[in-house]
């Protein structure tokens, strides 16, 4: 009655099989992008990272957990968390295709048509074609219902029109998939379609949005005349709002097992950092370390848990207790990371005088308790869909 | 909202292996198992009786729960007559007692079987035996006034003599120390080597005092030992390991039974939150207090995965060497959390002694205290991480 403890002998071939194939790919000709593209540093090495996003598709890395039919490898859950914590463990750079692989591409295998699917999986799998994500807007961003960037339908054609913003890699993708209202008549979450938009024409600018990192992920997308296909509509016209929601993207509370593999090497480099300036020495601050450790390994447990139970237990709002977890953790890491430095986090310290490490993780860890879905909302998703409470 | 608009982050260190617990956390063994004592509980326990009587448990729920559920058997091996399970499933027992706060000797005779168990020798299997025919209850008599429970510092002494072993010493804060009828103790021999020795309550050379405990749910016991007659009961693998096992069993169960106690204190504050109605609303509706019970669940939610992590690494060598200590640390904490939570959202009502809500607060803070407090446990915690100072 005991539980199996250990990865079965096949899955830790698996494992061993994506780490030779990381090293070996990683080593001389990908070598320069090894730890590129993490936080704060989002637009190194873009153009290498392409080329990465290829090699990865022309060995069957994307798309593990797809259907063989698809062009997928049906790898099971705990395949995907291994590949996932494989290629952290690796110092891989961070992915450019995960908005294609883990939410566009599910989106079709669920909800496109035959023809769709033939037309855009497999530029998703070779790693050819880069999509990013069209829903929030300025006055939709945690009430995504309120979406007001429309599609009018004329001939065999929609025409966009309005604003889109958060849009992360917008500036480098080939296609967006955007939420965009339909039908004028209907309000909130009703007559909205899921369109898939080829961002280079001339109806579409973007501009990057200037962080308070300094650098620049995300974008702002403006829709003018934009056109897409009508065959490009995933899902029945007006139909885009269950169409948004019901990609269940990767598991968080699973795909953060690769996500703590590297906030264990943000720790690691705080401890060393607290150990040179003898900031670990304080109580105070000694305490806030050791109970940094301890929350990583509760969030480890917690995924862990979740992916325990994947399949029997409750799912889908599960990711909201996940993200609360991993985001205020990471935010007090970025807190403590500046306060181990101590005086010296006054003043740029990193090569051609850039932030250290330490206040870009400061600075950027702010976003984390934001962007999909703050704080605030994954609290009312919890109380309301996890608790019960009433609305 | 499950979309999420950027990159993972890239690692680059050491990460852990995965060799670790994947296994669908309830089978459905267990998930029966889990039913049948909840609806054992729900028929037969009365905590405000049992916390109140003179023994501080119920004495005739432990001898239903003898006969029904085989609560003094459940860990005993087949060998010894008993239903031979494992530490896991003894754990679903200690939730579902924890889950109610209902007063038992349970966790430390669940402790104290598997740790009798695992020792191996012919006198911890005779009294596996007994305890499994009998529906005996053990106290694990294991802090000093000097030592705590700090394993290395514990100063009761076991002489040896041609007939068996004495002890000598002092424990307290022994859990229904004052009723169980036997006792685990780590005693020191002549040579300083630690072991484990059982002595029967009833022995003439040991005087029990009952103290006052703050948590009224799990009475508290001070044990004097004056030559009182025992039994080793470890092998000659060494001694150290039995203790330090004891040690982590006791930490482990604490820690699951913190987290079930926190879920169902977390449920009772949602209920009351539910149909509580002020300013013609149910309370529960307004944001202030949804967030803070969002927080709760986010707490809770992480305490129950590391009770579970820590009981599925149970003997497994995978697991860090002080995954017991962690647990009971974020578990209690938890636990104690929730609590104080629970009440302040009940307002003036939590702060009677007629509702739940304090038995909830008094375990909390016992179990932060019970086995190590939360500052001597991150200390280990950390000096096993390689975060000392």
């Amino acid at each position: 009655m005991s539980a199996g403890l250990k990865l079965s002998d096949a899955d830790e071939r698996f494992r061993l099989r994506a780490r030779a194939w990381l090293a070996d790919n990683l080593a001389g000709e990908f070598a320069d992008v090894v730890g590129t593209g993490g936080p704060g540093r989002e637009h190194q090495a873009v153009r290498r990272r392409r080329q990465w996003e290829r090699r990865l598709g022309a060995s069957g890395w994307i798309g593990l957990g797809w259907p063989k039919r698809h062009g997928g490898q049906d790898a099971s859950l705990l395949r995907q968390v291994v590949f996932h914590e494989e290629y952290a463990r690796a110092g891989a750079p961070a992915r450019l295709g995960h908005m294609s692989e883990q939410l566009v591409g599910p989106t079709l295998l669920t909800f496109g048509t035959a023809e769709q699917q033939a037309r855009f999986l497999p530029g998703i799998l070779r790693g050819e074609v880069l999509w990013c994500q069209g829903y929030s807007e300025p006055d939709a961003g945690s009430d995504l219902a309120g979406v007001r960037t429309s599609a009018v339908r004329e001939g065999g054609h929609y025409v966009l029109s309005g604003q889109k913003i958060w849009t992360s890699l917008a500036d480098i993708a080939d296609w967006c998939f955007v939420l965009a209202r339909t039908d004028p008549d209907q309000t909130r979450h009703r007559g909205l379609s899921y369109l898939l938009v080829p961002l280079d024409q001339p109806g579409i600018e973007i501009r990057p949005i200037r962080q308070i990192t300094g650098t620049s992920e995300f974008n702002e997308v403006f829709f003018d005349g934009a056109r897409t296909a009508v065959d490009n509509l995933v899902g029945a016209e007006g139909d885009g709002w269950r169409v948004a929601m019901g990609t269940l993207a990767f598991e968080r509370g699973v795909a953060t097992l690769g996500q703590q593999i590297g906030f264990e090497r943000e720790l690691n480099a705080i401890i060393a950092t607290a150990r040179a300036t003898g900031a670990i020495d304080d109580p105070a601050l000694h305490a806030r370390i050791v109970d940094a450790w301890i929350g990583l390994r509760v969030m480890r447990y917690t995924a862990l848990h979740t992916l325990s139970s994947a399949g029997t237990g409750p799912s889908g709002s599960e990711g909201s207790i996940s993200k609360l977890q991993w985001a205020n953790w990471h935010r007090n890491l970025g807190e403590l990371a500046v306060d181990v430095t101590g005086a010296a986090g006054l003043v740029a310290g990193g090569a051609s005088d850039e932030l250290t490490e330490e206040q870009l993780l400061f600075l950027y860890t702010r976003a984390d308790t934001i962007y999909g879905g703050t704080n605030e909302i994954q609290r009312n998703i919890v109380a309301e869909r996890v608790l019960g409470m009433p609305r | 909202m499950r979309q999420y608009d950027r990159n993972e982050p890239p690692g680059l260190s050491e990460p852990t292996e995965l060799s670790e617990p994947t296994e669908p956390s309830e089978p459905i063994e267990r998930r029966e198992m889990r039913r049948t004592v909840a609806d054992f509980l729900d028929r037969h326990a009365d905590i405000r009786t049992a916390m109140t009587n003179a023994d501080g448990y119920d004495r005739e729920l432990w001898r239903r729960g003898v006969d029904e559920l085989g609560v003094s058997a459940l860990l005993v091996p087949e060998r010894c007559g008993g239903l031979g399970m494992s530490f896991a499933d003894g754990a679903v027992l200690v939730a579902e007692f924890g889950r109610r706060l209902v007063p038992s000797p349970l966790l430390d005779t669940v402790v104290a079987t598997a740790v009798l168990a695992a020792c191996g020798t012919d006198e911890a299997d005779w009294l596996l035996t007994e305890i499994a025919t009998e529906g005996l209850s053990v106290a694990v008599a294991f802090a000093e006034p000097e030592a705590g429970w700090c394993a290395d510092s514990l100063a009761s002494r076991a002489a040896s003599h041609s007939a068996g072993w004495t002890l000598r010493g002092a424990k307290e804060y022994v859990a229904h120390g004052a009723t169980a009828d036997l006792l685990l103790v780590p005693a020191r021999t002549t040579e300083g080597e630690l072991r484990l020795y059982v002595t029967r309550a009833s022995d003439a050379g040991l005087r029990r005092t009952s103290r006052t405990a703050l948590d009224h749910t799990r009475t508290l016991a001070e044990i004097e030992f004056t030559d009182a007659v025992a039994v080793r009961v470890d092998g000659s693998a060494g001694g150290a390991d039995s203790v330090a096992l004891l040690s982590g069993l006791m930490l482990t169960a604490l820690a699951v039974e913190s987290a079930a106690a926190a879920r169902s204190c977390l449920s009772g504050i949602v209920t009351y939150l539910s149909v509580r109605q002020q300013f013609g609303r149910a309370l529960g509706s307004f944001q202030a207090l949804k967030h803070r019970c969002a927080d709760l669940a986010v707490r809770v939610a992480g305490a129950e995965a590391t009770a579970w992590y820590a009981t599925e690494s149970v003997g497994n060598g995978a697991q860090a060497a002080t995954t017991p200590e962690l647990a009971k640390v974020v578990c209690a904490d938890a636990l104690l959390r929730v609590a104080a939570e629970s009440v302040q959202l009940h307002g003036g009502i939590g702060f009677t002694f007629d509702h739940d809500a304090h038995l909830f607060l008094k375990r909390g803070k016992a179990n932060q205290l019970l086995f190590g407090s939360g500052q001597q446990l991150r200390t280990r915690v950390a000096e096993a991480a390689g975060l000392g100072t």
